[in-house]
Order: structure tokens, then C-alpha cells, then sequence
């Protein structure tokens, strides 16, 4: 029995040794580290591995990016939040549109002397300015955020709707006509930030100028404003009155999924989702035809820059090495790639393709012809407030408290930056 | 007649209630057994029906969007590990502690049992820097040490306790016969305490076999991540592959199941060999 337990201990320690041996490059060869959460059934997975591969065919003789795969946007973040505490980050990241730029923004590389005029064109204006800080950038933009909702035209009909609504007031009779038919107006969350519940409150917010201006405002610190209390309490009735028992606690799968069993009529999301209109182990064959896709009430679409890649390279070497790498994957033909493999809107505003699903270039002119085109407060707001929606959100939905205490909750979140 | 209907009655709430435990037991198995056979859609629609067919194409998708067996076996391999390292270390200190009064005996048992207080999260970035600095950082050896370590706190009072509780009088008489402090422990003390270090085992083997967070930030690369960390590879932010996530589970579960049941026995009957004398 001793010498068992003592083979076994030697196997799991000789294992364990082997592990440690570290593997160094050949020589020429410039190492980068980047870890990615483009891994499994994320949208972006087949984008990046087809692109990386062409990357490896270009520079693999000169630079040999090590891929660390994170699975799940917040083990991505979570990991990169200790990483930061102990001054070790990647060379590059990219957090999908989290705003990672503030909290560590002491540890990322100054790129303005980096990007010269012929990268600055591929993205966008907005985009730059959503990636700068005092004038400086500090991410290099991939994908715009355009996002507007979804509607299920035939469930529309049904009710009697002709056409999405243009005002609030009216987007409310139009969930009344919808629960008269008994069918639930809307997918809502309230975990993981509640994405789905978090556009709504934020595309009503923007329905004014002074809502526009605060939801283009990188950092808000104060929630106590007339537009975000207002937009909290419809939040509140659209919790209470017309949304689905599983809202509350739910997920963005939650949300989708009801909207995917045809027992919601609207889901607020952006272009990612419309590849999964097609999918058959999701949805009823033909589903695609009976969506279509609408500006939020008051003329209001997200159209804004996304955050894209951050670099923290620490030498000379290996930053020109990561700047090739970050340079490639924000390309035109990256970009292009990224259109049509996963439906995300190119940073460039001159990036179209005609092989894209119709939906997708819908929302794009959607955002184009919007009066106010407003960021997402993934983008904008401190990680903690974004994480204390989640708290927050069950709280107004089951009237526990009010949305000025809401507002007020997400103010004293935003104070303890 | 009337203690008849009684006893009747009592075998009726039995099997009543054994029955309920079975299903409470068996029944999420099954489900997700029986889900990873239905598309995505037909989970969502209606959770409790049979699959409309009884294809692999869960199976094959699970296997192509993770790498679950590769995980698996570091699993194994790093639970295993801990729970042996823990169990040798952390009896042989307990032991010391239930028996030997000392100079600052109770100053270690406090400093030992204290860090069952540290939140896991204050513990990440130190620990990280540790692993970097010797060298043990994306290794085997490095999750299985510290496994080993977060789960000697709740080992220490598990195997304490139960030291505690064996007659003194049993080690006297294995130093009267001759032997000594090593073969006193090992040979009279440690099989007498079996049954306690299975229940710290167990607990050590399911904390490291489900941890996460340490898993993901003292990892790199896929060579030695954990299992925990593979089931993420089936919902994202905003996707989601509800049959590939359970015909993954089918699949870690299984042997697991198949292991356990095999064992069973060896384990009960090694639990209590010796109980009883004769």
C-alpha cells in the first residue's frame, strides 16, 4: 500500500515537473502574448482563428504571437484585472468592447506616435475618440458598436402593429396591443449587466440632446440626472408589466431564448445576433424572414466607436513586434473578414460587402439615419457600476427601490472610483 | 394486525422515500443525458421532452469547440495530486497538534485555521506572483500545491478532531512493543484514522476538482488547465450551445460515475477493515 501511494506521488510530482519546462522561441523570432476569449462558441472564434492563421503565414517566420484561450468575457476580464495588479499584463488584448482603458490605462503604451495616417483612416472618427483619453490613444478600433432592436413582424401583426414605434409613448400602446393579443412584448436580464435591459435604459436616456450628450460622456459620475431617473422608472413598468417571469436573474441567453421560442416579440441587440436568426438548432426554419429591425423610439441607435486592442508591451522589440500583429488584425481585410464572418460593423465606415446577411446591413443603415447616435455604457461607464446594475436592476424590478435610489446607487458606485 | 398495517405502512414511506432520493439523485443526470441529445431549440422549448432524435452531433461538437479530455485528465491528475499532498501533509501536523502540548502549539493551530478567514480573492495576486517567482506558474505541480494548501485548513480540523478521538492508550502500547514516532503514526495511528482522512480527502478531492479562479489565473496554456475552465467554452456573452455544454457534461460525468461505482465497494470495505476484531 506504501509503495502505491509513494509511485502515485512520484507520477503526479514527475508530471507536474514536466509541466514547468518552459518553451523559448527560435532564434529571430519575437514572442507576444495575447490571450483571447475568441474560443468555443464565442462569435468571434472563427474570425480570429482564420485570421491568425493568415497572420502566421505573413510574420510567422519573424513574430510568434502565444495564445492564452480564456473562455468567458468575464474570466477574460477577471484575469486581466489580477494580471494588472501584479504589472504583468499581455502584450495585447482585447476585451470585446469592455472599457478596460480607464482602470489601467498607467500600464498601456501611449500609441499616438504609432498611428499614422493611413491606420487612422481605417476606423472611423468616433471610433479614435472612444480609444483616446486626453488626446492620446490607447486602443486601436476593430468594429463599430451599431445596435438598434429586433422585432418579430409576424407577432407585430398579430397584434395589429404596422410599424415599429417612433416615440415612447407610443413603443408603451404598442406593448399594451401586444399583451392584449397574449404575447409577451419584450426580453429583458437583469445578470451579467443585464445587456439586454441595459440598452433599453440607455437608448431612452439618449432620446434628448442633453440624454445624448451624457450618453456620449466617457466616466459619468453623477446618475441623478431628469433623463436617467425618467428612463429607470419606464425601465421599472417595462420590468413589472412586459417582460417575462424568467427576466428577472436571467442572462442575455435567457433573453435571446425567448426571443428565439417566438414568446417575446422584441429583444434590443446588435448585428452578432442575426447569424443565429438562421440557425436551425435555434430557431423555427424561416424565422430570419419574420424579423425585422428598428431604431429605438425618438430616433436613437448605438453608432459608436468600440473599444478594440489594448497594448501594454514593456520593450522596444516586442511592441514593434505587437504593433505588427495588432496593425494586421485591424486591416481592412481583417475588418471586412469580421463583417462577414460574424455581422460586427467594421471600425471604417467604408468597409460594406454584399455578402452579409441583409438584417446586418439594415442595422447599418438603421445607425446611419439615426437623430441621435449614443455609445454603449459597457464602453462609457466605470466596471463597477456596470457591475452594480446587475445588483441594482432585481432591486427596481420588484419595486423594491425607486429609480431615483437606482440612479442615486449607481452614482455612489461611480464615487468610489 | 394492527402492527401488520404499520410495518406495511412504514416499508410504503421507505420506499416512498428512498425512491424520492433516487429521483432527486438520478433525475438531473438523466436530464442532462437526455439533453445533450436534443438541439439547442428543442431544449429551450420544452425542457422535459425526448430528443426528436438520438444523433451524435452534440457529442462531435463538444469535442471540436473543447478540449474536454485533455482538461479531464488534468483534472485527475491535479486532484488526485493535491488531495494525497494534503492528506500526507496536513494528518502528519493535525497529529502532532491533537497529541503534543508544546511551546506555541495553540499560537499554529490558530495561525493554520486563520487562513480560512482570507477570502480566495485577496489571495489571487500574491499567490500568482509567487508561482511566477519560483517558477511554478502554468504547471501541474504549482495548481497541485496550492490545492493542497487552500484546503488545509478544513483538512487540519477534519483530521484534528478525529486524532482526537483515538485512544491514547493504543499508540503506548506500539512504543512498548518498540516502535517508534514514525512507525507509531503511520502503522498503527493513520489506518486507525481512515474513515476521518477519507472525509478530508473527499472534501479536498471536491474542492480541487471544482475550482476555478486559481485555475485560470496560474494557467497559460491548454496542457495543464482544469476541467472547470473547459465548460466555459460552451456559452459566451452572447452565444450559447446548450447541447454541445451538455454532451460535454455526459461525457466528464460518465466515467466519473462508471469509476465510482466500480470502486464503491474497495472504498466501503477499506473504510472500515479493522473495525472489528476476530
Amino acid at each position: 500500500m506504501k509503495k502505491r501511494i509513494a509511485e502515485l506521488m512520484a507520477a503526479v510530482m514527475a508530471v507536474g515537473i514536466l509541466g514547468c519546462v518552459p518553451v523559448y522561441a527560435e532564434d529571430g523570432v519575437t514572442e507576444i502574448s495575447f490571450p483571447t476569449m475568441w474560443v468555443g462558441v464565442n462569435t468571434n472564434t472563427d474570425w480570429f482563428n482564420e485570421r491568425l492563421e493568415a497572420f502566421n503565414e505573413e510574420y510567422g517566420d519573424t513574430i510568434q504571437v502565444n495564445v492564452e484561450e480564456i473562455a468567458g468575457d468575464q474570466n477574460y476580464v477577471d484575469k486581466l484585472k489580477v494580471l494588472y495588479s501584479s504589472n504583468s499584463l499581455p502584450d495585447t488584448f482585447n476585451a470585446g468592447g469592455y472599457n478596460l482603458i480607464d482602470s489601467m490605462q498607467d500600464q498601456l503604451v501611449d500609441l499616438t506616435d504609432y498611428v499614422d495616417d493611413e491606420w487612422k483612416s481605417l476606423a472611423s472618427d468616433i471610433s479614435w475618440e472612444v480609444n483616446s483619453r486626453d488626446g492620446k490613444i490607447y486602443g486601436i478600433p476593430y468594429t463599430r458598436q451599431v445596435i438598434g432592436y429586433f422585432y418579430n413582424k409576424d407577432l407585430f401583426a398579430e397584434a395589429g402593429i404596422e410599424e415599429p414605434a417612433t416615440t415612447w409613448e407610443e413603443f408603451f400602446e404598442q406593448c399594451d396591443m401586444l399583451l392584449e393579443a397574449g404575447i409577451t412584448p419584450l426580453s429583458m436580464d437583469t445578470a451579467d449587466s443585464g445587456w439586454v435591459t441595459s440598452l433599453m435604459l440607455c437608448a431612452i436616456v439618449g432620446q434628448t440632446d442633453e440624454g445624448e450628450e451624457f450618453m456620449n460622456t466617457n466616466l459619468p459620475t453623477d446618475y441623478n440626472t431628469e433623463e436617467f431617473i425618467a428612463a429607470a422608472e419606464m425601465i421599472q413598468t417595462m420590468f413589472q408589466k412586459y417582460t417575462t417571469s424568467d427576466a428577472v436573474g436571467g442572462a442575455y441567453e435567457n433573453a435571446a431564448s425567448n426571443f428565439y421560442m417566438e414568446e417575446t416579440a422584441i429583444i434590443a441587440n446588435g448585428p452578432w445576433m442575426v447569424s443565429d436568426f438562421y440557425d436551425d438548432t435555434l430557431v423555427e426554419e424561416g424565422f430570419a424572414d419574420k424579423i425585422g429591425t428598428a431604431m429605438f423610439p425618438g430616433s436613437v441607435m448605438y453608432n459608436s466607436g468600440k473599444i478594440g486592442w489594448n497594448i501594454a508591451s514593456t520593450d522596444e522589440e516586442t511592441l514593434e513586434a505587437t504593433l505588427t500583429f495588432v496593425k494586421f488584425m485591424t486591416n481592412e481585410e481583417s475588418q471586412l473578414r469580421m463583417l462577414e464572418v460574424t455581422g460586427d460593423i467594421p471600425a471604417s465606415e467604408d468597409i460594406t460587402s454584399d455578402d452579409v446577411y441583409p438584417l446586418v446591413n439594415e442595422v447599418i443603415e438603421n445607425g446611419n439615419n439615426a437623430e441621435h447616435c449614443i455609445n454603449d455604457f459597457q464602453s462609457l461607464w466605470y466596471a463597477n457600476v456596470v457591475d452594480e446594475i446587475s445588483v441594482q436592476y432585481p432591486l427596481l424590478a420588484q419595486g423594491e427601490i425607486t429609480a431615483e435610489e437606482f440612479a442615486q446607487a449607481l452614482t455612489d458606485a461611480a464615487a468610489k472610483n | 394486525m394492527k402492527k401488520k398495517i404499520r410495518g406495511g405502512l412504514w416499508r410504503i414511506f421507505r420506499f416512498l422515500f428512498l425512491g424520492f432520493m433516487a429521483l432527486i439523485s438520478v433525475g438531473p443526470l438523466v436530464w442532462i443525458f437526455l439533453s445533450s441529445f436534443k438541439t439547442n431549440r428543442e431544449i429551450l422549448s420544452s425542457a422535459f421532452s425526448l430528443p426528436s432524435s438520438w444523433g451524435l452531433d452534440g457529442y462531435e461538437a463538444a469535442l471540436q469547440l473543447a478540449p474536454i479530455f485533455k482538461y479531464y485528465g488534468n483534472s485527475v491528475i491535479i486532484a488526485v495530486g493535491s488531495t494525497a499532498l494534503n492528506v500526507l501533509i496536513v494528518s502528519m501536523a493535525a497529529y502532532v497538534l491533537a497529541r503534543y502540548k508544546f511551546k506555541g502549539s495553540t499560537f499554529i493551530t490558530l495561525l493554520l485555521s486563520v487562513s480560512l478567514l482570507i477570502p480566495t480573492a485577496a489571495l489571487l495576486m500574491p499567490i500568482y506572483k509567487i508561482m511566477i517567482a519560483i517558477g511554478l506558474f502554468d504547471t501541474r505541480l504549482g495548481l497541485i500545491l496550492v490545492y493542497a494548501a487552500l484546503g488545509l485548513p478544513t483538512s487540519l480540523f477534519v483530521f484534528k478532531s478525529y486524532f482526537q478521538g483515538i485512544p491514547r492508550e493504543l499508540e503506548d502500547a506500539a512504543y512498548i512493543d518498540g516502535a517508534g514516532f514514525y512507525r507509531t503514526f503511520f502503522v498503527i495511528v493513520f489506518p486507525l484514522a481512515r474513515s476521518g482522512l477519507a472525509t478530508g480527502a473527499i472534501l479536498q478531492f471536491l474542492t480541487s476538482w471544482n475550482e476555478f479562479m486559481f485555475g485560470l489565473v496560474l494557467t497559460q496554456s491548454a496542457e495543464v488547465r482544469t476541467l472547470p475552465l473547459a465548460l466555459n467554452y460552451f456559452t459566451s456573452q452572447f452565444s450559447f450551445n446548450y447541447t454541445a455544454m451538455f454532451a460535454a457534461l455526459t461525457m466528464v460525468i460518465i466515467p466519473s460515475i462508471v469509476v465510482y461505482v466500480l470502486l464503491q465497494e474497495q472504498v466501503t470495505t477499506s473504510m472500515v477493515a479493522g473495525s472489528v476484531k476476530g
